[in-house]
């Protein structure tokens, strides 16, 4: 018998035809083909090996300072042992184990093969962008050396350093006797001052003496507030604060409310604004002030604070606008009970209006009013009506906005920090700034759980402190090349109060270009450059004439066309730090610093740098005796002091190896403690909503109304917004040469104009096209320099009136491979001329976005 | 096993993008980020935040035409992809209905998330995606998958939003909640049932043979009907 079956080609095609079907229709199990044991795929396989983690503290990417460990490990990829990455420190109170894309964008420039790593010297003498410097290198020591001697010839008012106010920095200036302009003042010096004048009184128990950049007030109860008022608060720069999202995050989970005025909708307006208003640039002052109105008129404001803790009940004298004291120079307020006046700290039922109070003061008949009384008058007009028809808000909202926050006092607060309303950005910023701190006064929200924190309980030494002087510093140059002489308001600040504050810098470019005086200029980088600039053609017109330019930096950027002598900067995950958490001070707490890797090459530190020339110029400042000998040259410790007085450690080693870099002190907030302490008329102190310095010369004590600067003309109808992505920090190589960045920019258009899409239509322009922006000449007269970049149009703009650029881009070093990029947002803003200046604003400020542009198809 | 999914609140995404740079550091693909191939990136659009990453689907197209079994959908949540198996032919870039697998030419590799499976993810319980622990807001959330539906359902009803990757594709172990209409964000807009496999693929396993069969039922229809031609000749 035949077994063998055939198969018919109907069964071929049978079978086939059911095989098919099922591979088609297929097991449920097809996906669950495992090609690999559990843990084998190649995927399942870590691309590095983590060896170490190094704590350290972000003290250059915002002003979070977030505590993290850096991740030292083998890379898998090069086989080569680095700073890989980074995990969250969960116990730190600011970063509660976050960070930001900055942060890991630094553990990578670090190894950005751009760094400079040695020490440039010119030998072309002929400086400007696109020159070549004819670069020879030298030992870093023999170059500062060299510079020593070329500063021996020079005369102290001769010197300018471009630095901010750290330690070193401070003694340096201050025992050369020369100037020092910090550019961060274009970023907070409006809060810094305003801040000063009427809440922290410097110098101060913390806020002056703190190791943090800025001194200024910015800690927030983010997750406690019940109700905030944004004034600008959420620029895209704010996308990235991994330090204060994370609390602002958890409030908005927990039912805070957030009013958000802005002419831009941001990310996160998206998912965190219970009401959204598309502000007119400039305007937020007057609902600023209309908010004000509504809560004095109605009375809603926190009366047992203003008593005891503010001067809103202190007698203002009418014909010299100065307040009144007793003897002892504190404050007198009208006694209602006693029908006279009486120190504020022991008055009978303080009158917060009414008057005018005629009495006897020191043998002379004066009439005076209260503090409040003269601020209800300063407001009479500032109806909510008519803060509508300034601001675009109606008047509806605003009454009602008012009302809530009121209400909802004393957990409130108006967050400000950077560039929001409140910056340095418009001509009457400070006056925004100063009714915000009123609008604190007026609920009780300073220095109060779940509002607006204050330090306290930490303090990290100045270097006079622990390196106190044998004699005092020498007078300040008459005439620095910031104007800033000419704003005695500050410039008491700088002399007499705080040195470390931040300067005049949205003026000195204009001070280089039109003087004569400056012959050398010390930028202390890192990225504190050109690019951070306002109007930089102005300064680099300036710096052709110097003659002496030296930059200590992380890398070559742009201003290497102009330098001498390019120093090599140490990067900061190279440094050891100790912090205090002033961007959420809920608790004492101080966090360390160790560093990665030892500086290479022939890196020199700015301590280093600062001692050499401090040791060869002015001796006696930088010895413990006053000599000149080097072996008594100055210890510099402001670490052992800062952790021994709250029993934290032993000193800087026992702290980093046995505790960790951590130490808190989890009491409960104390309100007003702080006020008490550092405020004005302390150990009583109070905080001051009228600034007498602002009466003394000229301007009212209390906040009024005033306009921009500048308005829509013709053409120059955009207003100028200003903001970065939030994985750019200034100019910073560290972000701006890194190709991943880049990328990421790229993709989201940060490389481009951005305008409304009823704008560009109106323009007949289409995303992707070339524009050129040009600031309007009437208020740039000098060397403009219009910007040209393409355009993209974005519903996030919510005004046709305005163009939002991104700062922090622009690069056109040649030594940066990937930096070449983009526009310059400075190229548009005009350096300020003091005379202007002075006119509208007494802090002196570079009013950043006061500028409209006019945009042409290019 | 358990399975494993992400869960989106894109209400606090702020579009840092911390959650992209850190999943380059972490697999160590600063190449190929920078040729703009990126396993997860947040795109600021105007109308929220567009992220850009494997949604990790229940029945994954990719999985399913991929010819040489160089992707595989693991039984804990993550698609993974076998670079020693893989001829970067594309066709996982072609056939994703969410658009987002990449070849990164210079780099020879096919890029897309893994859900960083390499962090243990199906044995250690305290496991977390490198996006996942940096999210400086806590947008992004990792859990069983069972109870990131539960949560994410829950959100919906409540906020009054868009769930998208729940029923996408079959579904997926991505899931994102959003204010807008997810399309409208960026997402692509994709059928609820699977694409499952196309027949484009040629090659191995199931489609492979499946091919092969197709193949030989062709070539042997052609082979009788010449026959028969040939037959009618004589």
């Amino acid at each position: 018998m035949n077994t063998h079956k055939k198969l018919s080609r109907r069964s071929f095609l049978k079978w086939t035809g059911i095989t098919t079907a099922l591979m088609v229709i297929e097991s449920p199990l097809r996906n669950f083909d495992v090609a690999y044991a559990f843990g084998e795929h190649p995927q399942e396989k870590p691309r590095y090996l983590a060896k170490k983690k190094v704590p350290q503290v972000c003290a250059r990417a915002c002003e979070c300072d977030c505590h993290y460990d850096v991740i030292v490990g083998v890379d898998q990829v090069t086989g080569l042992e680095r700073a890989l990455t980074l995990e969250g420190r969960p116990d730190d109170p600011v970063s509660r184990g976050k960070f930001c894309i900055k942060a890991l964008g630094f553990v990578d420039g670090m190894y950005n093969p751009d760094r400079l790593l040695v020490t440039l010297k010119r030998t072309n003498p002929k400086r400007g962008e696109g020159e070549d410097p004819g670069w020879v290198t030298v030992k870093s020591e023999d170059a500062v050396n060299e510079i020593i001697e070329k500063m021996k010839t020079y005369k102290r008012e001769e010197i300018l350093f471009a630095s901010p106010g750290d330690p070193y920095s401070n003694r340096l200036c201050r025992s050369l006797g020369v100037t020092r302009s910090d550019q961060r003042t274009e970023c907070f010096g409006t809060h810094y001052y305003l801040n000063s004048l009427m809440i922290t009184n410097p110098p101060n128990k913390y806020y002056s003496s703190t190791y943090t950049v800025t001194h200024s007030l910015w800690g927030y109860d983010y997750s406690q507030t019940k109700y905030m008022v944004w004034f600008g608060f959420d620029s895209f720069s704010k996308t990235a604060k991994a330090g204060i999202l994370n609390h602002i995050v958890e409030g908005k989970r927990n039912g805070t409310k957030i009013i958000f005025f802005n002419p831009v909708k941001t990310p996160l307006a998206d998912g965190m604004a219970d009401e959204y208003y598309a502000i007119k640039p400039g305007t937020d002052l007057a609902v600023a002030l209309a908010m004000a109105k509504v809560i004095i008129d109605n009375k809603l404001y926190q009366a047992d604070f203003l008593k005891d803790y503010s001067d809103a009940g202190v007698l203002i004298d009418l014909e010299t606008k100065k307040r009144l004291t007793d003897a002892q120079g504190t404050w007198l307020a009208w006694s209602q009970a006693d029908g006279k006046p009486a120190p504020v700290n022991n008055c009978n039922n303080m009158a917060f209006d009414g008057g005018p109070f005629s009495f006897d003061y020191n043998g002379k008949q004066v009439t005076a009013k209260p503090v409040l009384q003269l601020l209800q008058e300063n407001l009479k007009d500032c109806t909510p009506d008519w803060a509508a028809q300034i601001s675009e808000v109606p008047a509806a909202d605003i009454d009602r906005i008012a009302r809530e926050f009121a209400q909802a006092a004393p957990t409130v607060c108006i967050p400000n920090l950077k560039r929001d309303a409140a910056g340095p950005n418009y001509s009457n910023s400070w006056r925004l700034m100063q009714t915000i701190n009123i609008l604190h006064m007026l609920t009780g929200s300073l220095d109060h759980d779940g509002a607006v924190l204050f330090l306290s309980g930490v303090k990290i030494p100045w270097l006079e402190d622990v390196d106190p002087l044998v004699k005092p510093y020498p007078q300040q140059p008459a005439s620095p090349a910031d104007y800033r002489n000419q704003f005695p308001v500050t410039d008491n600040i700088y002399k007499n109060r705080d040195f470390s504050a931040p300067g005049h810098y949205g003026m000195v470019g204009h001070g280089l270009y039109h003087g004569s005086t400056t012959k050398m200029v010390f930028f202390k980088g890192p990225h504190r450059g050109l690019f951070a600039l306002i109007q930089p053609q102005m300064t680099e017109a300036a710096l052709e004439k110097m003659d002496l330019v030296v930059d200590w930096n992380l890398y070559p950027d742009d201003n290497a066309y102009w330098c001498d002598y390019v120093l090599p900067a140490p990067h900061q995950y190279e440094e050891s730090k100790l912090d205090i958490r002033q961007y959420y001070p809920k608790w004492p707490c101080l966090v360390g610093g160790d560093a990665v890797q030892k500086p290479p090459g022939d890196v020199i530190g700015w301590g280093k740098v600062a001692n050499m020339i401090g040791m060869a110029l002015a001796p006696e400042y930088w010895t413990t005796d006053g000599s000149s000998d080097p072996a008594k040259l100055i210890k510099g410790n402001m670490k052992d002091p800062a952790l021994q007085a709250v029993g934290a450690a032993e000193d800087g080693t026992d702290f980093m190896q046995n505790k960790n870099g951590f130490w808190i002190d989890k009491k409960p907030y104390e309100n007003y403690k702080t006020i008490r302490e550092i405020g004005y008329g302390r150990p009583d102190g109070r905080v001051k909503m009228y600034v007498d310095e602002f009466a003394e010369v000229g301007f009212d004590g209390l906040p009024t109304f005033q306009p921009r600067w500048t308005s829509s003309e013709g053409e120059y109808q955009f207003s100028l917004l200003i903001t970065r992505a939030g994985w750019h920090m200034h100019a910073d190589p560290n972000f701006i040469d890194n190709p991943v960045i880049n990328m990421l920019s790229a993709k989201n258009n940060i490389d481009a104009v951005w305008i409304s899409p009823a704008a560009g239509q109106k323009l007949n322009l289409q995303n992707g096209d070339e524009v050129i922006l040009e600031t309007n000449p009437k208020h740039m007269p000098e060397l403009p320099r219009p910007v040209k970049s393409k355009v993209f149009m974005s519903s996030r703009i919510t005004r046709d009136d305005c163009v939002m650029l991104f700062h922090g881009i622009g690069h056109r070093s040649k030594w940066l491979k990937h930096g070449v990029w983009g526009y310059r947002d400075g190229d548009l803003i005009p350096q300020k001329d003091p005379n202007i200046c002075k006119q509208h604003d007494p802090t002196g400020m570079g009013w950043v976005e006061d500028v409209y542009v006019r945009i042409k198809k290019a | 096993m358990k399975q494993y999914a992400i869960l989106l609140d894109s209400r606090f995404c702020t579009g840092c993008n911390t959650c992209f740079y850190k999943c380059v550091q972490e697999n160590r693909l600063h190449d190929v980020a920078a040729n703009g191939n990126t396993r997860t990136l947040v795109k600021i659009n105007d109308e929220g935040m567009y992220h850009h990453r494997c949604m990790h689907c229940i029945e994954p197209t990719c999985v399913a035409n991929c010819p040489k079994k160089a992707l595989t959908k693991t039984d804990y949540g993550p698609v993974l992809w076998d670079t020693n198996v893989c001829i970067r032919c594309g066709t996982c870039v072609q056939k994703c209905p969410f658009h987002v697998p990449m070849l990164d030419q210079p780099n020879n590799q096919i890029v897309k998330c893994s859900m960083c499976a390499h962090r243990n993810l199906g044995q250690d319980e305290n496991a977390i995606p490198a996006c996942v622990t940096v999210c400086p807001t806590g947008a992004l959330e990792f859990g069983e998958r069972g109870a990131m539906v539960a949560k994410a359902k829950q959100m919906a009803k409540d906020g009054g939003l868009n769930l998208y990757g729940l029923e996408e594709n079959g579904g997926t172990n991505m899931l994102i909640l959003t204010k807008a209409d997810p399309t409208a964000v960026g997402y692509p807009a994709v059928q609820k049932s699977s694409a499952g496999m196309s027949p484009v693929a040629i090659g191995g396993t199931a489609v492979g043979v499946a091919a092969i069969a197709a193949a030989a039922y062709a070539g042997l229809k052609k082979y009788s009907t010449r026959r028969n031609e040939i037959a009618k000749e004589d």
